[in-house]
């Protein structure tokens, strides 16, 4: 309603108007004995729906004029005959236009101000969208340099140096070389997922996956990449079903329970836990270190904590600041939230997608045991 | 003296081709390298190699040309190597003839792994007549071809027809990927419904039957996007 009409739709608009509040009125004119008030009321209420709708000032001052013509012609007695000589009549004539003019001026009002509200909320979510691009970039830009950093340094050091380093101290450069390219390549992987969703309607190419799959395959890609986590694994006891973009979720645990093999300095294993209540499914991952300081917790997902302080206890630039704000993105394209809280012992992120609904059954055939 | 193995590798990056040859060179393979698809071509008619390693973004053709025009006269093992989020091209080269992935960037044993178990199954269907009945077994976990028996640590697993269908095909298949589409076909039939579902079930309660974890598993992995992989024969 908010762009301009064409003048026909206008003039369907003003003919629709018009034609129902004189069936109404005639109706009204046939069934209650001294109709005159309520009538005007019914015009009334057509000038206001024609300012409405219609994008021009003319189509209103029309069904006005038309208004008082219709009043005259059908409704004032005798029935059916112009009668302009009718004791108050200009009074009337003069009551409608202004009525028209009043209600017409508010309802262009109203339109203007919707247009402007609609215009000012697409703003805000552009400039919302360009923070977050020039958030992430700024986060990858700091968080790609350092590592870049150490494997120029360690390597160009190792080829102009050779010959003065022990063998011991040779070995150190190269896992140097080799920790820092995992950490690049970690990060690579985080932002090549967000090249999965959609910029402009944040959407993911969703398919039906087996959610044990899904874990199954992160925690095997965890366990390459840190050999030494303790971990514990508990799925649900259903087989769980659920759309989603099952590279995306796999990253998303995989950040997850990085995030707390790096940073919890846990007691005891990690804990990753997989259920299905409310037609959700739940993961969540606990551990049992020193939790959340409480001023990170509100802004862990919003990319923002890798800069902030350099006193924190997180160790240099391997914050997890671009990969958790990655997992809130990937998360809420599909349809779902994820959260972080502190617990007695420890901390807890968690995070729910929709299940599917259909039932899991067996078909008939397969169930037949021996073969 | 032992005949050694020969493998062509067609990649364009010089630095990836350069530590292949040299990883592949001292676990006593023999190397041949091209840049490109039409050298690789070339190469590939003259030599005639054991294995091919082939990269999929070539700047001259598409990857998956060359596995389609070789499958038309050759059965050699040909493992594609591409990058992670290309699962639709992975599975696209594999139902072209491909006979298993590598994702970069991979480690050395990894590689190592991929080429012998290629090599072994290019031999086994030349020996298929006497190696078919052969049970597997890998980690306790014995399938047993001829009795249709499947056991875990000595204890027998009660599986349904399907299930010991699937679980026999990834047996013997061992060590590489089958592609969703292809155990649909085997099992299903080719007018099966092209819908996953019906496997994805099968195969979770597979799970819940063979591996002590689930979550965590030994022998069935999931390749997501693409298919299923049985953790390699030992008893070869």
């Amino acid at each position: 309603m908010l762009k301009n009409l064409t003048h026909r739709q206008n003039l369907a608009i003003f003919l629709a108007t018009s034609l129902g509040i004189t069936m109404i009125a005639l109706f009204f004119r046939e069934m209650i004995a001294n109709p005159d008030v309520n009538i005007t009321m019914f015009y009334i209420l057509g000038i206001v729906i024609v300012a409405r709708y219609t994008s021009d000032y003319i189509w209103g001052l029309l069904y006005a004029v038309l208004s008082v013509f219709s009043v005259n012609y059908f409704f004032t007695f005798p029935y059916h005959t112009f009668n302009l000589t009718l004791e108050g009549y200009p009074i009337t004539f003069a009551a409608m236009l202004i009525i028209y003019v009043i209600t017409s001026a508010m309802t262009t009002d109203l339109k203007k101000q919707a247009q402007i509200l609609a215009k000012q909320e697409k703003e805000l979510a552009e400039a919302q969208k360009e923070k977050m691009r020039a958030n992430l970039l700024r986060a990858v830009s700091h968080d790609l340099r350092t590592p870049l950093t150490g494997i120029i340094g360690n390597s160009e050091s190792y080829l102009e140096m050779e010959d003065s380093f022990s063998k011991e101290e040779k070995r150190e450069i190269i896992e140097n070389i080799a920790n820092d390219a995992n950490w690049l390549l970690n990060m690579v992987e985080n932002l090549l997922s967000v090249t999965r969703i959609d910029n402009d309607t944040t959407s993911v190419n969703k398919s039906l996956e087996a959610v044990d799959e899904v874990v199954s395959s992160a925690v095997v890609r965890f366990k390459k990449r840190f050999p030494d986590a303790k971990l514990k694994i508990f799925l649900s006891d259903d087989v769980v079903m659920a759309m989603m973009d099952p590279m995306l979720i796999e990253q998303v645990i995989i950040n997850i329970l990085q995030n707390a093999h790096v940073h919890s300095k846990s007691v005891q294993p990690i804990e990753l836990h997989v259920e299905h209540r409310d037609e959700k499914i739940w993961f969540s991952v606990r551990d049992y270190g020193v939790g959340i300081s409480e001023n990170k917790l509100e802004t862990l997902f919003e990319g923002e904590s890798y800069s902030k302080k350099e006193d924190d206890n997180t160790d240099g630039y391997k914050g997890m600041g671009i990969g958790l704000s990655i997992c809130k993105t990937i998360i809420k394209a599909h349809g779902g939230d994820i959260k972080a809280k502190n617990l007695d012992i420890g901390s807890e992120f968690y995070f729910d997608l929709p299940a599917e609904k259909e039932d899991m059954s067996y078909d008939a055939e397969s169930i037949s045991s021996d073969y | 003296m032992m005949q050694r193995v020969s493998v062509l590798i067609i990649e364009d990056e010089k630095s990836i081709c350069d530590f292949i040859s040299k990883i592949l060179s001292t676990n006593d393979y023999k190397v041949t390298s091209a840049p490109t698809g039409k050298e690789g071509l070339e190469v590939l008619t003259s030599s005639m190699p054991d294995l091919i390693l082939l990269d999929l973004g070539l700047p001259d053709m598409d990857g998956i040309e060359i596995i389609r025009s070789t499958r038309k006269w050759s059965s050699i093992p040909i493992i594609v190597i591409s990058a992670r989020t290309q699962e639709k091209e992975k599975v696209l080269a594999l139902d072209a003839g491909a006979d298993d992935y590598i994702t970069k960037p991979f480690g050395t044993e990894e590689l190592l792994a991929r080429i012998r178990t290629a090599i072994r199954h290019s031999n086994k269907i030349e020996a298929d007549q006497v190696n078919s009945f052969r049970p597997y077994s890998a980690k306790g976990l014995v399938v047993d071809f001829e009795k249709r028996k499947v056991t875990v640590d000595g204890n027998e697993i009660h599986l349904t027809r399907v299930e010991y269908k699937i679980v026999s095909l990834l047996a013997k298949h061992s060590g590489k990927v089958i592609t969703y589409s292809s155990l649909i076909d085997e099992v299903w039939g080719p007018y099966a419904d092209d819908n996953n579902r019906i496997l994805r079930v099968n195969m979770a309660n597979i799970r819940r039957k063979l591996e002590k974890n689930p979550g965590e598993p030994e022998y069935i992995f999931t390749e997501l996007g693409i298919g299923y992989r049985m953790i390699e024969d030992e008893s070869i």
